[in-house]
């Protein structure tokens, strides 16, 4: 019994990563990619904190606990308080960028970019839509 | 203070520390401190970083020394602390970045005029992060440093707000984040096994299990992280759409020192800490190699392909990066020492050639090579100091980048590996021809016809006019100075010094045999460059070649060159699938 819930966070965080990554490859607005990315970055926490679980074992704090007792490992959970502060700073950072672009030509589509701004090679394959333009 | 001093081991967090209480004194004073002292604190705190991480490299010679942060040296066999290691490599790579940063931050003199000091700030914050990257000896603590560098780098890339900036940087910020966590989860795989960070404790435990799959598996999600901040092929798509549109001094410092940082990762993955595993020396040998070719030929001909001359430097990173890699690859340290020496000399021409191309966008109104054709001529002293950088690219034989293309090249034929002169040529010849071909069309009205060049994209940008030439040629003549010193002075000094920082990176390990062969390559060592100009020539007289003879050339290469074009002309969800081929291409070898 203990095997199959040792395996589930791996399979969740494989899951996770598996539909942030999905979404990326296909989304049609840099919000929507903003919250898959978050998926992914989900992912390396459940993996973290799979790592770092121990049956049986209480929070590693011992304000009211006998030195000694089994605890979950902390330096994980430090690692995630870490990981969550930087994938903030880059979620932020990337809906600033969103909302300037979304400000600049109203297309927020990541279909829709083109490197430079403006596609130059002509493109036989259907569905790619005219680029938005510098103004 | 005193006792700090005393201790080379504690120069490097003192350096840190530093830099980043800087940055942050700027940006709580942004409103008061007029712009004039930002500008000169930036560059005496960027030069002090860059001399004292020099001084430290000497001073710790043979012995590099580790500073466990807050006295907690491992116990009982246990690292629990973290610590920063101070040795000529990371002593020498913090020096080199302080330079660059130095010449960058000069360079951007009156660029961001009336923007605060917000420039300066993230710029402090860059280097501070980066030379915390050199010095890191823990997984995690590497991992923080390198994502603090990747928002500092996001942030410049937008900088601008133009539409087509904005777009590089989200391009930038997607694909890194996603290798940044992917670095991630190989940490935590390698301390699911180690339980530790340390880089000796995850080593120790490697020594004991050396064909634990875990740790394998951790090494190849690393590996797919750091080569994504190294742009390899096929990882790379996000470099020229970032270069192109980030201010010029900002493009000179990511192909100058941020690209290489993915590397230096690799190499300290490599060497300090998943060595004692076969299959990871299996992996970085035929991975590391195979990649590294594959980017240094693919790199070499999308620049010839560009007109945009910012991204035509940007394919030439990822054609130059892609040959350093193939010396780390090599697994011995005179490779390394190369590919050392190779990435500081690479990095101080293309930091010039990024600001001349700056000084383009500001003087010139403009950075399209067809749009630009002869307005360079009354700035002639700029097209003199582009056209020698590219002869150097091409590899013309003198200075630290042919000194450390010798070098690599050395230990690949003792390996046996002789055909390394001819990929270090081939790249060097396109890359060179390329740079050479917008001289001639810039700054001496040649080449009235174009090629395949002419469907590639390009941009309407602008740059700050308020500037004076002579000005921003200052700072390029500088760091060209600097160089001329590495290639006349300080040429076997720097030898020395690359080889001296490989044998620190690989903790005196040698893992490929090193028969004293002379440093000399066995084609002719100008050939590459008189390639170079044969290209470049022939694309300046196009309008001269007979239409058969003309027609023939073109019809057997359109197709290839058009594919190319397309793939790079693509959208952020096909650049992930690339990742992720490469990811299970790494995953392959390593299983193989």
């Amino acid at each position: 019994m203990s095997d199959v819930f040792s395996l589930l966070p791996w399979i969740g965080a494989v899951w996770l990563f598996g539909i942030g990554l999905y979404g990326i490859v296909s989304s049609r607005h840099f919000v929507h990619l903003t919250g898959c990315l978050a998926a992914i970055q989900s992912s390396s926490y459940l993996v973290l904190l799979g790592i770092g679980y121990r049956y049986g074992a209480v929070a590693p704090i011992f304000y009211d606990k006998r030195p000694g007792t089994q605890a979950v490992d902390p330096v994980v959970q430090a690692l995630v308080l870490t990981d969550v502060v930087i994938g903030a700073t880059v979620s932020a950072l990337l809906l600033a960028l969103v909302l300037q672009l979304h400000k600049r030509n109203g297309i927020v589509d990541p279909q829709a970019m083109r490197p430079m701004g403006k596609s130059a090679v002509p493109t036989a394959g259907g569905g790619r839509q005219p680029n938005g333009h510098t103004a | 203070m005193n006792a700090a001093f005393a201790d080379p081991a504690a120069w490097p967090i003192c350096i840190v520390a530093g830099l980043l209480m800087l940055a942050g004194l700027l940006l709580a004073g942004a409103k008061i401190v007029p712009p004039v002292l930002s500008d000169i604190l930036a560059l005496a705190a960027t030069a002090a970083a860059g001399v004292l991480a020099a001084v430290l490299a000497i001073r710790i010679g043979d012995h590099p020394a580790l500073y466990w942060m807050g006295g907690w040296t491992p116990r009982q066999g246990q690292a629990i602390g973290i610590a920063f290691l101070a040795d000529r490599a990371g002593a020498g790579a913090a020096a080199f970045a302080g330079l660059m940063f130095t010449g960058a931050i000069w360079f951007a003199r009156g660029y961001f005029a009336g923007a605060r000091n917000h420039f300066h700030v993230l710029m402090l914050l860059f280097l501070a992060s980066q030379c915390g990257f050199f010095f890191a000896h823990d997984l995690f603590d590497m991992f923080v440093w390198f994502e603090m560098m990747s928002v500092a780098g996001f942030a410049l890339t937008g900088y601008a707000l133009r539409s087509s900036s904005l777009d590089g940087a989200l391009n930038f910020t997607i694909i890194n984040t996603i290798g940044a966590y992917l670095i991630l989860m190989g940490i935590a795989l390698a301390y699911a096994h180690a339980n530790a960070l340390d880089f000796s404790a995850v080593r120790a435990v490697a020594q004991g299990r050396p064909d634990d799959p875990v740790l394998i598996a951790a090494f190849v999600l690393i590996t797919t992280g750091f080569l994504t901040k190294a742009a390899q092929v096929p990882f790379h798509f996000w470099l020229p759409d970032a270069h192109a549109v980030a201010p010029s001094p900002v493009s000179a410092i990511f192909s100058g020192i941020m690209v290489s940082i993915g590397l230096f990762g690799v190499a300290r993955m490599a060497w300090d800490v998943f060595a004692p595993c076969p299959a990871v020396r299996h992996l970085a040998h035929v991975g590391l190699i195979s990649i590294g070719c594959g980017s240094a030929i693919a790199g070499a001909v999308m620049a010839l392909m560009q007109r945009h001359v910012k991204r035509l430097l940007a394919f030439s990173t990822i054609s130059h990066v892609g040959i350093a890699l193939i010396g780390v690859g090599l697994l011995g340290q005179q490779g390394l020492g190369g590919s050392l020496l190779y990435l500081a000399g690479h990095g101080l021409i293309k930091a010039m050639l990024f600001m001349i191309a700056g000084i383009m966008l500001s003087t010139l109104g403009g950075i399209d090579e067809i749009g630009l054709r002869g307005a360079g001529r009354r700035i002639w002293p700029a097209g003199i100091v582009m056209g020698a950088c590219a002869l150097v690219l091409a590899g013309i034989p003198v200075g630290p980048l042919d000194a450390g293309a010798r070098m690599m090249d050395a230990q690949a034929r003792s390996n046996g590996l002789h055909w390394l002169a001819l990929v270090i040529g081939f790249a060097g010849a396109l890359t060179g021809g390329a740079v050479l071909r917008v001289t001639g069309r810039v700054f001496f009205n040649l080449g009235p016809m174009t090629g395949e060049e002419d469907a590639a994209p390009t941009d309407d940008e602008r740059e700050h006019a308020n500037r004076p030439f002579a000005a921003q040629l200052v700072p390029v003549l500088t760091l060209l100075g600097v160089w001329v010193l590495l290639a006349s002075m300080f040429a076997r000094s720097s030898e020395r010094f690359a080889l001296a920082a490989a044998h620190d990176m690989a903790l005196g390990a040698d893992f490929s045999s090193r028969r004293a062969l002379p440093h000399m390559t066995p084609i002719l060592p100008w050939l590459p460059a008189l390639v170079a100009v044969a290209i470049a020539s022939v694309d300046l007289n196009r309008h001269r070649i007979p239409d058969v003879v003309y027609d023939r050339l073109m019809g057997l290469t359109r197709p290839g060159l058009h594919m190319l074009q397309v793939i790079h002309d693509s959208v952020i969800g096909e650049y992930v699938l690339w990742m992720m081929a490469g990811l299970l291409l790494l995953a392959g070898i390593a299983i193989f």
